[in-house]
């Protein structure tokens, strides 16, 4: 699939939200945009998955495609297992295998309790499982998400992450958008910006710089490091240090909370050394 | 195509939102058409009366989806198949209120002409009342498909607009719907039948096009 010259505005001379976008989407690629708030990231997700057509320019080669938004506050009349039924079928699913896949798909989502609930009566985030359910249960060749993630609890996040890798192993394109700079991380094969209405294409997400601290510090004969340690450390023995001494690496926002977790542990970790190392810029 | 006004038609019904419009026609309808009146005129009515009622449908079904679900939708099959799956919508329980309504007249209505001095052919005369509500229902289409989202989004302009533009379609010269409807009270007058077919066409011609229109439009704009 691929974008030639795209362009888009809204309304009859306005001003172009974005101009002059060319954009490769081969199959079996995972993409994402990144860009600021009203960059116009949404549009071009938009143009992309064909619910709106360019003012300028042309898409070719768009595959059957689903789209997920952000937010799917669906006041519509259905139960989710109507709704995701419905749409398998608007999807161009058979009858069996769209109910089929609808089942599926709530139940992956740890939704299936809800299956016979009306999607008025839903919260939030069991609405926008609905939503992600509705894009990936007739394995589009395209696969837009306009920060999909967004309102899901953790374990449909890793739900999401992988059916999403899946849907790229199969051979489908899937694009993305989500204010998580973790998101999929290491796995999209490209990075596009929108900036001032163009679309660039990066070589890969750019790594925030970040102040970051060295905590040297040593247990206990045999302790281990308490759990779950504030901003997540990278952790590795000291070189040449005593058995038992570790050097954690940690950003500049977490090394109080760190430094006060280690000393509060029963019994406690005494600190050799805290060094703050500055990002390069 | 089938998938799409599955979903479309559930959408209507469940949403109850057809309960009003139908409501008008029905307490229209009660205020026109009375037993034993000739049969001509009351056809003649009761398509007049689909003609605003069908507008309405439209609205009701061109705005039935919230923006998020529209949008899925539309990404599955693309913005124009989505469109034209809520006008067709409108159309099929346009067409289905308009034959209900049509056989009540046929069962109430006095098969004779206006001053009931010639007896009317009843068969005959049910299908040029079908033919007339048919007219009525596709103008009304037109009118709702041009007077709704896509084209006007507000809800300030559009509901009196609809409303406006389908009375208008009703009285003004050169209208199918004004040429089915005299055609109808003229056969009511001398008691002939005559099948309104021309205005059929003419009908079909401007509903199609404003469905192209607005379809078109539906692929540009929310």
């Amino acid at each position: 699939m691929r974008l030639t010259g795209v362009g888009r505005r809204y309304g009859i001379g306005g001003p172009w939200v974005l101009r002059d976008v060319g954009m490769e989407l081969p199959a079996g690629a995972l993409l994402r945009v990144q860009g600021a708030n009203g960059s116009g990231k949404s549009t071009l997700l938009r143009v992309i998955a064909g619910i709106d057509a360019p003012d300028a320019g042309r898409v070719e080669g768009r595959p059957r495609t689903a789209y997920v938004p952000e937010r799917f506050p669906a006041a519509l009349p259905f139960t989710a297992t109507g709704y995701l039924t419905t749409m398998g079928r608007v999807h161009g699913l058979g009858r069996a295998a769209a109910a089929r896949a609808a089942g599926e798909w709530l139940e992956r989502f740890g939704a299936g309790h809800h299956a016979r609930t009306r999607l008025s009566q839903l919260s939030k985030g069991t609405s926008q499982k609905v939503a992600v359910a509705q894009g990936l249960l007739a394995a589009p060749g395209l696969l837009v998400l306009d920060e999909a993630w967004t309102g899901l609890d953790p374990a449909s996040r890793t739900v999401l992450d992988r059916a999403v890798a899946d849907r790229v192993a199969d051979g489908g394109t899937v694009v993305f958008v989500d204010h998580d700079p973790g998101r999929l991380a290491g796995r999209a094969d490209a990075f596009f910006r929108v900036e001032a209405g163009r679309v660039r294409r990066e070589r890969e997400a750019v790594p925030v710089a970040e102040d970051r601290v060295r905590i040297e510090a040593e247990g206990p004969a045999g302790a281990e490091l308490p759990p779950a340690l504030p901003g997540d450390p990278a952790c590795e023995p000291v070189p040449g240090g005593r058995p038992g001494a570790v050097r954690l690496t940690v950003g500049a926002a977490h090394s109080d909370e760190l430094l006060r977790t280690l000393l509060a542990a029963r019994p406690a970790w005494h600190i050799h050394a805290v060094t703050p190392r500055e990002a390069n810029r | 195509m089938t998938a799409l006004l599955r979903y479309q038609a559930t959408l209507l019904i469940r949403s109850h939102r057809w309960l009003a419009p139908l409501l008008f026609h029905g307490i229209l309808l009660c205020i026109g058409v009375r037993p034993g009146e000739p049969v001509l005129d009351s056809f003649a009515y009761a398509a007049a009366v689909l003609l605003p009622t069908t507008a309405w449908l439209v609205r009701v079904c061109v705005t039935n989806e919230p923006p998020a679900a529209r949008a899925c939708a539309a990404a599955a099959v693309g913005p124009v198949r989505a469109h034209l799956a809520a006008l067709l919508t409108a159309l099929l329980a346009s067409a289905a209120l308009g034959t209900a309504c049509a056989a009540v007249v046929a069962a109430v209505g006095a098969p004779r002409s206006t001053d009931h001095r010639v007896a009317v052919p009843l068969l005959p005369a049910t299908l040029a009342g079908l033919v007339a509500a048919l007219v009525c229902a596709l103008l009304g289409v037109a009118v709702g498909a041009l007077c709704n989202r896509p084209l006007l989004r507000s809800t300030a302009w559009a509901v009196p607009g609809t409303m406006l533009v389908a009375c208008l379609a009703l009285f003004v010269w050169g209208s199918p719907a004004r040429a089915a409807l005299s055609r109808l009270t003229a056969g009511s007058i001398s008691g002939s039948v005559p099948v309104p077919l021309p205005p059929l066409a003419f009908a079909a011609v401007l509903a199609a096009g404003a469905t192209a229109v607005a379809c078109a439009v539906s692929r540009r704009r929310e």
